[in-house]
């Protein structure tokens, strides 16, 4: 028989109650959780929330970003917000760019994701080919599209060559066209996510139900609209936060190619935000840009998030 | 080559007056003069303690390139101290430097601008050392030209050392022009006419231009601007009392209006990417582009030997009869950190690679870097274009200089305006009037905040 070691600890234990002692053993589980938390925990409070906190208490300030003197001017940077007209005419692009991104990731990423999900030939070669610009550098996808809408670039040839040619144009220097032309090359930058999240939802819908419909004589578009959209709801409300997020804070590739230009056609808040407050040295009225942002975010998915909820009722 | 023309930096107290700014684009020394050096000490540090300098730069891979070997070179002559370079892009130089000097982690010395705006708030916040006793100790009044001690000098401190001069004039493809029958032309009715018989011949861009970068309009801008109003016409605005809404600026801005309607510059300069254009013009797609001397590193680099096939000219004036005026900027500004712990040791690596003769020889080489004051040319191997350069920048010089960069020498707002409205105004979606107008506005309103350049000065006791 072996011979329990004497251990105080376990001693200790042993005589307590019940339910001190599942007090106790809680506490020690979450404790090794909250440890194992603990590291990313810092790095986020250090490295966002504080900085987030930080931008919200500067938009109160005019500040240069340099000086030691902040001058404290309350609302006064959110009174210029309502009454500068590059700030809402960058809002009205922003809003633009978010309907087409989102559209271009659900339509375009739902058509994808069902013939993904279909026993297509070379199906892992699309899947990698869809994902690629995600994991892609932004700046590198820019580059490529800077080739493709240049004057003598793919496109331009390309319509040339199928007798398209007076659809040709400076896509990038067109203050008509420029804004929708790079709404669609960063949609082409995100849509392999959208396309993997659905497919994922795509295929975790019971086959069953597809057996059934076509037993009832459904064809394929029936069963998409009747089966499968309907199954990814909480899947599509995904894919519209992550794109409407993606969309609203995009910077990289606009300012790689056009700086908001020509003529502020691709100003977006973004961009400008960070004109003012890295350009024009003011810290205080682009973050009070940046506060404006956040709340355009988190209004626009909590309006998501209510409509679906609603779309449940 | 003219040497005599070349303007004598020898002073050591250099108090500027207003109006001494007032000409001081024509005191900007492009001029190669054969010049001794003396009076320039090699270092101040008194010990040889291990120091470690950080340096932060950006620019031209030329002006890069060069550093970094005059650096090794300094670090081989004084092995106790390490000098550690991060090459930091233009775009994100303000927004990397300006937290990392508030948070005390800046680096010892950076390469920076040298204009109103940021560079004034980083001075006003007590992060640039002041450089005045390095200045006198160490001879740099004997070289630097006054004019640009104005520049990057407030409150009787030298806060920045400009290290070279910059100027834009046209290069163009011989070849192409001998091709299609063309001279180099003498008056704007002749250049007109080169961009009429390029066009015809297929060339799309007779003269490149990539406004969707937009800063390559307002070199145009501020060539066209200072053509019409002359070196004192814009003085006049930048310390005086005149205003950017004058009927030259105006005109000067109708000009580039027309130069873009007769097509000139292609179908749409906007949808026109700098980097593009530069490398369309080495490959031989475009017969010209007006830029700087910058360009001419990286155009060897792409055509080797064959770059005995370009050349480059003046801009013909836009008004017959008009003098040549030849631009010319300061370029960048180089500062040493107030909280380094080696100020001495910082000195001497600015001293060394801006000041000592090989650096300077090293840096007129890479074609990127015109330094500062005379020039000694003797042993120099420079192509024929860098050759070219100087003796256009020389031959007119005497008849006043103009700003290349209005833009670095204006507040950033006035810029941002200006970016926007050239777009606007080839675009035609504004007059020349309406932005004349929206420019002064701007420039009235940073003018009002102080945020405009004054004239500076030092003086060596």
């Amino acid at each position: 028989m072996a011979v329990q070691p004497y251990s105080p600890t376990i001693d200790r234990v042993r005589d307590m109650p019940q339910s001190r002692r599942l007090k106790r053993h809680t506490l020690q589980r979450y404790l090794v959780a909250y440890l194992f938390i603990l590291p990313v925990l810092l790095l986020y409070v250090i490295f966002v929330l504080r900085p987030t906190v930080q931008t919200f208490w500067l938009a109160f300030y005019e500040w240069n970003g340099i000086s030691v003197d902040r001058e404290w001017v309350g609302l006064a940077n959110f009174q210029r917000l309502l009454t500068d007209p590059i700030f809402w005419q960058a809002f009205q692009h922003s809003v633009i760019w978010a309907v087409i991104v989102v559209t271009f990731n659900l339509i375009v990423g739902l058509v994808a994701a069902a013939l993904l999900a279909s026993s297509i030939r070379g199906r892992l070669i699309f899947r990698l080919g869809y994902f690629l610009p995600v994991v892609q550098a932004s700046i590198v996808t820019a580059m490529i599209w800077r080739w493709i809408y240049a004057p003598i670039g793919v496109l331009n040839t390309g319509l040339d060559a199928i007798g398209l040619g007076f659809l040709a144009r400076g896509w990038l220097g067109d203050f008509t066209v420029v804004l929708p032309a790079l709404a669609i090359a960063s949609s082409w930058m995100t849509f392999g996510l959208s396309v993997v999240i659905l497919l994922a939802g795509m295929q975790g819908i019971d086959p069953t139900l597809y057996d059934a419909a076509r037993v009832d004589g459904a064809g394929p578009t029936r069963m998409f609209l009747d089966i499968t959209i309907p199954s990814l709801r909480n899947t599509i409300t995904i894919v519209i936060l992550l794109a409407l997020v993606d969309a609203f804070k995009v910077f990289d590739i606009i300012w790689a190619t056009t700086e908001g230009g020509p003529i502020r056609s691709t100003e977006v808040l973004s961009t400008y935000l960070f004109k003012e407050g890295f350009q024009q040295n003011q810290y205080g009225y682009g973050s009070a840009i940046a506060v404006a942002l956040s709340l355009i975010i988190l209004v626009s998915s909590i309006l998501n998030l209510a409509i679906r909820e609603r779309g449940d009722d | 080559m003219k040497s005599g023309t070349s303007i004598s930096t020898m002073r050591c107290a250099t108090g500027l007056t207003r109006r001494g700014i007032l000409r001081g684009g024509a005191g900007l020394g492009l001029g190669a003069a054969l010049s001794s050096r003396a009076g320039i000490q090699r270092s101040v540090a008194q010990d040889a303690s291990p120091a470690n300098i950080t340096i932060w730069l950006g620019g031209e891979p030329g002006t890069v390139n060069a550093t970094t070997e005059i650096l090794d070179r300094f670090m081989q002559e004084n092995p106790d101290i390490t000098i550690e370079t991060t090459f930091v892009g233009s775009s994100l130089f303000n927004p990397t430097l300006v937290p990392a000097l508030n948070a005390g982690e800046g680096p010892d010395i950076w390469m920076g601008g040298s204009g109103p705006g940021q560079p004034q708030a980083i001075i006003q916040a007590g992060h640039a050392l002041d450089l005045t006793p390095y200045y006198c100790s160490l001879g740099w009044n004997e070289i630097i030209p006054e004019e640009i001690v104005g520049y990057t000098s407030s409150d009787g401190k030298l806060w920045a050392i400009g290290d070279s001069v910059e100027t834009t004039l046209m290069f163009y493809n011989s070849a192409i022009f001998a091709e299609n029958g063309l001279e180099i032309p003498q008056t704007w009715a002749d250049l007109m006419a080169a961009c009429d018989t390029l066009e015809a011949a297929g060339f799309a861009n007779p003269i490149g231009l990539g406004g969707a970068d937009k800063y390559p309009i307002s070199w145009w801008q501020s060539l066209l601007w200072g053509r019409y109003a002359g070196p004192d016409g814009v003085n006049d605005v930048m310390f005086g009392d005149g205003s950017w809404n004058s009927e030259p600026f105006i005109q000067a801005t109708a000009k580039l209006k027309e130069m873009n309607d007769a097509g000139c510059f292609g179908a749409n300069p906007l949808a026109e990417l700098q980097d593009d254009i530069e490398a369309r013009f080495w490959r031989g797609d475009i017969p010209m582009i007006f830029s700087g001397p910058w360009i001419i590193g990286p155009g060897i680099d792409a055509v080797g030997d064959d770059i005995v096939n370009f050349g480059v000219f003046q801009v013909p004036p836009p008004v017959d009869g008009e003098p040549i005026y030849p631009s010319a900027d300061i370029g960048t500004g180089w500062y040493i950190n107030a909280a380094t712990e080696h100020p001495d040791e910082a000195a001497d690596v600015l001293n060394f690679m801006l000041f000592n003769e090989d650096s300077r020889r090293l840096m007129l080489e890479s074609g990127d870097n015109v330094p500062v004051g005379p020039l000694n040319l003797e042993g120099v191997d420079l192509p024929q274009i860098v050759q070219d350069v100087f003796a256009l920048s020389n031959e007119y010089r005497d008849n006043g200089t103009i700003h290349a960069f209005l833009d670095t020498v204006t507040p950033a707002s006035m810029t941002d305006v200006s970016y926007d409205g050239l777009q606007a105004v080839l675009a035609g979606q504004m007059t020349p009037e309406q932005f004349t107008e929206t420019v002064q506005q701007s420039w009235e309103a940073a003018k009002a905040e102080g945020e405009i350049l004054v004239p500076g000065g030092v003086t060596c006791q």
